[in-house]
């Protein structure tokens, strides 16, 4: 893990996936508000580093979110 | 019969009932071919998230179809014939999704374009706003991890 979670003293993990487990949420590209929550404020997908999604949860994250910008749902870049 | 799940996007300045004329058409057409539409959407005239053709707001409509991919073809290929569907999306899907979709249950919960409500995530808030030209992590540069886990 980078050394920027150790120094800090405020612990920032989360504790695990948001879309695995049970009661999970899906991973659709329709759905623009949970989606909208792993895009940066620029548009750009943030990493599985800092949200903890896990691996193959990410790639699926970002097949939607990729689906969701060519739909126009979700901008390529914001300003 | 494989499930697919298809949206169209057309201009805005069609209104409405032209819109859903259209949607009968092609309807028609995958029909013909032997396909099914299970359900249809039409999810209004959306703001869209960059320009297209110079437009800013257009009217989607949304199919979940299972059908041979035959008929799915001759219908896109309709759509795409026609001047005012500005863009096509068609996926294959293991199964269709019952009931409303997700763009529908937030509609009629009444937060319209609810795209970045919060600046600064949760995540963030020690680390001041995010600022995308800082370059790459130091990672390399770490001493090895003492087998902290995430």
């Amino acid at each position: 893990m980078s050394d920027e979670f150790k120094k800090k003293p405020f612990f920032r993990r989360r504790k695990s996936c948001p879309f695995s487990g049970k009661d999970a949420i899906k991973i659709d590209y329709k759905d623009v508000r949970t989606l909208s929550r792993f895009i940066s404020e620029r548009g750009k997908i943030v990493p599985a580093r800092i949200t903890s999604v896990s691996n193959k949860k990410q790639r699926e994250l970002a097949k939607a979110i990729k689906r969701a910008r060519t739909l126009a749902l979700l901008p390529f870049v914001q300003n | 019969m494989s499930f697919y799940e298809h949206v169209f996007i057309t201009r805005p300045d069609l209104t409405e009932a032209q819109v859903k004329t259209m949607t009968e058409d092609f309807t028609k057409i995958l029909k013909k071919g032997g396909g099914k539409i299970a359900k249809e959407e039409y999810w209004g005239l959306r703001s869209l998230a960059y320009q297209i053709k110079k437009n800013k707001k257009a009217h989607y409509v949304m199919f979940n179809i299972d059908s041979e991919h035959a008929a799915v073809a001759e219908m896109e290929r309709n759509q795409r014939l026609d001047d005012n569907v500005l863009r096509i999306m068609t996926i294959r899907v293991d199964e269709l999704e019952e009931g409303p979709s997700a763009i529908m249950k937030s509609k009629s919960s009444g937060d319209y374009d609810d795209r970045r409500p919060r600046k600064f995530d949760n995540k963030r808030d020690d680390r001041g706003p995010r600022r995308d030209d800082r370059g790459p992590k130091r990672d390399d540069k770490a001493p090895a991890d003492k087998g902290e886990d995430k």
